[in-house]
């Protein structure tokens, strides 16, 4: 692992993560369904958080969400120095409509016009040949 | 189980921010030197320890998976239990419970607890950052590091605005606030000679200083600094032989992946103090009110806001009014966080900063707080407060009540 040389983070990727990174690759947002319970579990578990079951399956969620809270970073703190480029840094809590809370970068949108509430849609940044982070932006 | 425990001897190195010039102690001398001023304070030999408890917290440092059995070997106890929490900053208070249960189980009559680590001098993964081979691998770590997660300051940051949305507070009143706290943190380390920030600031010097991840600022980031603690715990008997002034558990609680609501929706401005601080009270027999001084788990002010509210001190979203109506020093109507805290007193790694309150609470209700003694105090309630979740709260909240009187 190179990751000294590495401006910013890259996911270690295993056969748990591998369909999230390959489904933003093709712009796709997905998570993990139980095919019990049918909650939505996100970041990729072992078994379901809500009922334990182990047979979760990988579905599309629509793109959009609303911000449930955010933080604008001007300053890189525990994490790796290439970001100081993309400073000041939004990022949010996303209620994913039909998925489950996930982390992501709020863009397009002036840092002081974000709001809790506020509606948005994922997009996608590639980061490696085999990655793509989903970010959202203001619908 | 209330009372069948004393603590009877605890110790805290002086800190160490790794400046060069500084001899550098590495985890094991830390562990060392904490056990050595424990025992000390209670007048007990590391031998006293064979065939009974030693506990020790995971750290950053760490540098074997047989941790517990390594501190051991390394220190020549011959432990009959190893205790061993990796709970971030709720193991000092987790390891206190474990050992009360060993404790009134019988198994053992004592136990060594101890807490080290060198997160100034770690090995991070690239030079200048600091950020450990362990807090970047893994599942966890990729779905944050690459979505731009800035570690604790962006998580607490998350909480703090969604606080000030939902309780219908402006910018400016829960800074000044938390400006408060901080600034009576550093107020008590100016008074403590074992706090590494020692210089007073005020409230406005607090709203000056420049903001990392809005809406958190500078001086309510907890600094980290290379140290050690330690505190022993016998039974109750035992505790009555050896010292005339035994600090008696009179209550705890803990939980841990705590959600308030939905597993997949909770309300994250909560903490699972709601639930473990109330239990705590009632093992006690005592309440809120009875509190002389509350040593709150204090990394970020937000944190100790949320705990006075938690712990059912006010009620939920009226901290600010109750921070802005109380005397928070020593010599106040709510004394907090008198050794400085680990805001301005200095956080050894965020798997140990959670020693300071219990070591704290154990000077105070021992008279042994110097300058910064709170009067007459009786009751003292303290936590420990563990790990961040994705994108929620703290993992592990653990509560505790000590008593100078059984």
């Amino acid at each position: 692992m190179a990751q000294e040389a590495q401006a910013k983070p890259l996911p270690q990727i295993t056969d748990l993560t591998r369909p999230f990174w390959t489904a933003a690759k093709n712009r796709k947002l997905v998570m993990q369904k139980c095919t019990r319970c049918g909650t939505m579990n996100f970041y990729p578990k072992a078994w379901c958080v809500e009922c334990g079951n182990r047979d979760l399956q990988w579905v599309e969620t629509k793109p959009t969400g609303t911000v449930y809270s955010y933080t604008v970073a001007t300053a890189v703190m525990m994490n790796f120095p290439g970001w100081k480029d993309d400073l000041p840094i939004v990022l949010g809590i996303i209620d994913v409509d039909d998925g489950a809370r996930m982390y992501g970068q709020i863009t397009d949108c002036a840092p002081d016009k974000v709001h809790i509430g506020m509606r948005v849609q994922a997009y996608f940044a590639d980061i490696s040949e085999e990655a793509a982070v989903p970010k959202f932006r203001p619908v | 189980m209330r009372g069948e425990v004393a603590i009877v001897g605890y110790g805290r190195t002086p800190y160490s921010r790794a400046k060069p010039g500084e001899r550098i102690l590495t985890v094991d001398e830390y562990i060392a030197w904490a056990a050595e001023l424990a025992l000390q304070s209670a007048g007990m030999s590391k031998n006293d320890f064979d065939g009974q408890g030693l506990g020790i917290a995971h750290a950053e440092a760490s540098h074997t998976v047989n941790w517990s059995a390594a501190v051991a070997e390394g220190l020549g106890i011959s432990a009959k239990v190893l205790l061993r929490a990796d709970q971030g900053g709720a193991s000092g208070a987790a390891l206190l419970i474990r050992a009360a249960a060993m404790i009134k189980a019988g198994i053992i009559d004592r136990a060594l607890i101890i807490g080290a680590d060198t997160p100034c001098t770690i090995p991070s993964v690239a030079p200048g950052l600091p950020l450990s081979p362990e807090r970047t691998r893994g599942v966890f770590w990729d779905f944050q590091g690459p979505f731009a997660v800035m570690g604790a300051n962006s998580q607490f940051a998350l909480v703090q605005t969604r606080y000030m949305h939902q309780y219908r507070l402006r910018e400016d009143e829960l800074s000044r606030s938390l400006g408060k706290i901080a600034s009576v943190s550093r107020y008590h380390a100016s008074l403590n000679p074992g706090a590494i920030y020692r210089k007073p600031f005020t409230i406005e010097e607090y709203l000056a200083s420049r903001i990392l991840s809005y809406p958190v600022r500078l001086f309510d980031c907890v600094p980290l600094v290379n140290g050690g603690l330690a505190y022993i715990v016998t039974s109750a008997k035992t505790a009555a032989k050896v010292t005339k002034k035994p600090v008696h558990l009179l209550g705890f609680d803990e939980i841990n992946n705590y959600y308030h609501g939905p597993r997949t929706a909770p309300d994250i401005t909560y903490t699972g103090f709601e639930q473990t601080a109330p239990a705590a009270f009632k093992m006690a027999g005592i309440e809120c009110k009875d509190i002389d001084l509350f040593l709150p788990y204090d990394d970020y002010p937000m944190v100790v806001q949320i705990q006075m509210e938690d712990y059912g001190f006010c009620k939920k979203g009226e901290g600010v009014r109750f921070v802005q109506e109380r005397d928070l020093t020593f010599r106040g109507n709510f004394p907090i966080s008198t050794d400085g805290g680990q805001l301005s007193g200095g956080q050894p790694g965020g798997a140990i900063g959670g020693f300071m309150p219990i070591i704290e609470a154990a000077a105070q209700l021992r008279a042994e707080a110097g300058e910064r003694q709170v009067k007459d105090v009786k009751f003292v309630a303290s936590s420990g407060f563990g790990g961040m979740t994705y994108a929620r709260n703290n993992r592990s909240c653990v509560s505790l009540i000590f008593g100078s009187e059984r």
